[in-house]
């Protein structure tokens, strides 16, 4: 048995496909590929896939990933990318298919561009910048914390793309402090009234402890 | 990349998954290339309309040719609705996002009465002047399709032209029509004749209604040429039109997220309160080799796991057994699972139930519709206590525990008696659960009855009696409740004031389009949904125009009498409605189709008999 990881896009309208109805679609698409994928034993036998590091509705990701497995020994993975991309839909654009190099536990962090289109956003970026504390109160199941933004985020550099206001963020993601860039947009929205609503988030790559990307 | 108002929406709604588009299957192409523009608009919900088969029918064949293209719009929900509003963003399609005045034509499918005030705010959405009366050629031609068609009447006057019938082959026809016309610079009016020359086509304009001074109808008047008499279109030959093999796929779930194959159109029954059994006569069906090889590409096109044998009485068709044992072969290996979801109690077969729970054992639905034979015999539902019992003891011998049981209240001729006979149904399936020896071990059973209130129909024999009024059907109500003694049985029943703006609006005639329209701007859509419903505002709505209800819902319409839809043909004659009425009084019930034919009329559709009475369709 192989366990084979597909690397897929998440943009457009694929971005709002929620994590549920993406398990779906993605066994869908599987299914009409007609790849010999594996299934799960027993009474209701459905195919076995594991997803990487789910994303947020809404938001975009260039560096998504699913794992499923194959009897296969030695896949032809150029002719899964093909068979994968005649079935996807639109948004959803298979990159890279390949093996499992390194376990989901090693992603820390994750890279993100966010995007403002509210020609307001860049005097309120710049007062944030300009902030000494920034704490923000993170909910988690098991009850919510407070965490200090300005630790994890110090400035944004920001850059103009035609009417737009761009910036890049990094920021833990995995299993131990997970989080997501709508604590800042959300931040901003309370603190300063820039709507958080229709911000372009799209993120940009994953990265593991030792600062590599995830393979 | 989206549009940053449209994400701005997204991001404020629930499930937006519903405004994107981009399915699996969803078909894209070059708009400065195609010739004519189709948007396909479903009033209602996406989950809603992405489960009706018949958009997914038309819309592969409308795109299968080149330089067409057909696109989808639902309804938006009450939070999209006020947010475009708010952004000012017009209704678009999911494909190009193209507002759906960019489109040659916009299409409306009717398929239920409380749609309508959606269509308005569709239109509005769009910002497209809600009267055909003020809409010249510079704007999408408004069409409608649908069995509400039937008697659109009192939202006609909104629509351009709506179609009578089966649309495969007439609705490319129309396109032809709208595609030459935008070619050779036709005006609306000469696009309106050429139109009304199709079969099926009615351009309600072309009609003049005159009215009586007790408010009943004088005379339908063809002008410009149109026929006195619409007649349907009809597929002759089922055989000869092929299947869908591909679906859009929704991503966010559909109500009914399956791939299903239509097995048979049409119904051989008569019940004569289904106003679809009359609509889609003759029945016919397809060859169980053609449903087989359908069945097999669409759910390796589509992905989906589950498909289902849809008709209006799937297990009428004579090869079902052999259907489904040619599935069988490559169903269970492909991971597929077949569902029938109209069983009838009378031909329940143990094979056949074998054949379909391989996979789970869902609830058992029936629908004897009544609770007494005298009224089963009165509404031609030939379902009788003998073969109920037989199916539940097959049923519950099969690890059944859960029995569903539709019924209707405020059928003609009905008594308390009748109602009685509801609950004593109930009640002796579930004494049939516990006196059967093979019955689950150690589980108990549960009797479900779900009760609507009857509305009469046009195009069928009860299209002549009143609805019960308000009062008496929640008295009736009221009695079901007393009546039901065990725990083991739930009752639902539905509010009756949505079936009595449904009777309105089903027997109503272009006096209503005002009401309509005014009650639209008060606030009134999605009618069919409870939390939507306004029943208030329609009641004073009515009363603002002078309309009196009671006349459209609980009169006693005369046998000679000219109705709202005299002019729309759907094959069945009006002497075999006016038949099928007095029998229905005499509690005397009619055959089936296929076993003897009553002599409807529809059969002057395909130019023979509707079947071969020689061999054995019966099984
Ligand atoms: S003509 Fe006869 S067989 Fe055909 S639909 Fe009518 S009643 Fe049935």
């Amino acid at each position: 048995m192989t366990t084979v990881r597909i690397w897929f896009t998440k943009t457009g309208e694929a971005s709002y496909i929620s994590l549920l109805d993406l398990q779906r679609v993605m066994g869908r698409a599987l299914k009409r590929s007609g790849l010999p994928v594996w299934y799960t034993l027993g009474f209701n036998p459905h195919i076995y896939m594991t997803f990487t590091c789910p994303l947020s509705l809404g938001q975009e990701s260039l560096v998504e990933s699913v794992d499923c497995k194959t009897e296969e020994e030695t896949p032809d993975y150029e002719a899964w990318k093909t068979a994968l991309n005649r079935v996807m839909p639109s948004g959803v654009e298979v990159f890279k298919v390949g093996p499992v190099v390194m376990k989901p536990a090693k992603i820390a962090f994750a890279d993100y561009t966010v995007r403002y289109h509210d020609p307001a956003a860049v005097q309120v970026l710049e007062q944030y910048n300009a902030l000494e504390s920034a704490p923000v109160v993170k909910k988690t199941k098991r009850g919510s914390k407070t965490l200090e933004l300005k630790q994890y985020i110090p400035r944004l550099d920001l850059r103009q793309e035609g009417e737009e206001t761009l910036f890049d963020l990094r920021l833990p993601a995995g299993d131990g402090l997970n989080m997501n860039p709508t604590l800042l947009t959300g931040y901003l929205a309370e603190q300063f009234g820039l709507a958080a609503e229709g911000v372009g988030i799209l993120r940009t790559r994953l990265i593991t402890d030792d600062g590599r990307d995830f393979e | 990349m989206f549009d940053p108002k449209l994400k701005e929406a997204l991001a404020r709604v629930q499930k937006p998954g519903r405004y994107t588009g981009g399915e699996p299957g969803s078909v894209y192409k070059e708009k400065e290339k195609v010739d004519m523009r189709f948007a396909f608009c479903f009033p209602d919900t996406y989950e809603v309309g992405m489960s009706f088969l018949g958009e997914k029918i038309l819309y592969e064949i409308l795109n299968q040719r080149e330089n067409w293209w057909c696109e989808r719009a639902f309804m938006p929900w009450m939070d999209m609705k006020a947010e475009m509003e708010r952004l000012e963003m017009p209704l678009y399609t999911l494909e190009s996002k193209d507002p759906l005045t960019a489109f040659d034509v916009v299409g409306f499918t009717l398929q239920y009465e409380l749609s309508y005030t959606n269509i308005l705010a569709m239109l509005d959405l769009a910002g497209i002047p809600f009267y055909s009366k003020d809409r010249d050629e510079s704007w999408p031609l408004i069409v409608a399709g649908g069995p509400c068609v039937c008697n659109a009447e009192p939202i006609a006057d909104f629509f351009d032209m709506m179609m009578l019938g089966e649309g495969e082959i007439q609705l490319p026809m129309v396109c032809e029509a709208v595609e030459k016309a935008k070619k050779e610079g036709w005006s609306k009016r000469e696009l309106l004749r050429a139109l009304a020359e199709i079969e099926g086509c009615y351009v309600p304009s072309f009609y003049n209604i005159t009215y009586k001074e007790d408010g009943r109808i004088e005379a339908i008047t063809p002008t410009e040429n149109a026929p006195a008499v619409v007649h349907k279109a009809i597929i002759r030959d089922m055989n000869s039109q092929p299947l869908p093999t591909h679906f859009v796929v929704p991503m966010v779930g559909a109500v009914h997220d399956r791939a299903s194959v239509e097995v048979l159109r049409g119904c051989v029954r008569g019940c004569r309160f289904c106003q679809a059994g009359f609509l889609y006569r003759p029945m016919r069906q397809r060859d169980s080799a053609l449903l087989d090889k359908a069945a097999q590409e669409l759910c390796s096109n589509t992905g989906y796991e589950e498909i289902s044998l849809t008709s209006l009485s799937t297990s009428d068709h004579s090869q079902l057994e052999d259907l489904l044992d040619r599935m069988d072969v490559w169903a269970g290996k492909e991971h597929v699972s077949i569902s029938l979801p109209s069983l009838r109690v009378d031909n329940f077969s143990e094979s056949l139930v074998q054949k379909t729970t391989k996979v789970r054992k869902s609830g058992l639905t029936f629908a004897p519709e009544a609770g007494t034979q005298r009224l089963r015999d009165v509404i031609n539902k030939n379902v009788t206590w003998e073969e109920i019992e037989k199916t539940c003891n097959i049923a519950f011998r099969a690890g059944y525990t859960s029995v569903k049981l539709y019924f209707m209240m405020g059928l003609p001729t009905e008594t308390l008696e009748d109602i009685e006979g509801i609950a004593q149904t109930a009640q002796r399936i579930v004494e049939l659960f516990y006196a059967n020896p093979d019955k689950p071990k150690g589980k108990s059973v549960q009797v479900t009855i779900s009760v609507a209130c009857f509305v009469p129909k046009p195009h069928t024999p009860f299209q002549f009696v009143p609805q019960d009024t308000k009062a008496q059907l929640e008295e009736k109500q009221q009695h079901l409740l007393r009546s039901v003694h065990s725990r083991k049985i739930n009752v639902n029943y539905h509010d009756s004031s949505t079936s009595f703006l449904e009777a309105v609006f089903a027997k109503g005639d272009r006096r209503l389009a005002p009401v309509i329209l005014a009650a639209y701007k008060k606030g009134c859509f999605f009618d069919g949904w409870d939390e939507c419903f306004k029943y208030d505002v329609w009641m004073e709505t009515f009363k603002e125009f002078g309309i009196d209800t009671a006349f459209y819902a609980n009169r006693f319409i005369g046998l000679d009498e000219l109705t709202p839809w005299s002019h729309l043909d759907y094959g069945v004659s009006h002497e075999f409605l006016v038949r099928e009425y007095n029998k229905a009084l005499g509690a005397m019930t009619t055959k089936p189709c296929n076993r003897i034919c009553s002599g409807c009329g529809a059969n002057k559709l395909l130019g023979g008999p509707c079947f071969d009475y020689s061999a054995n369709l019966v099984h």
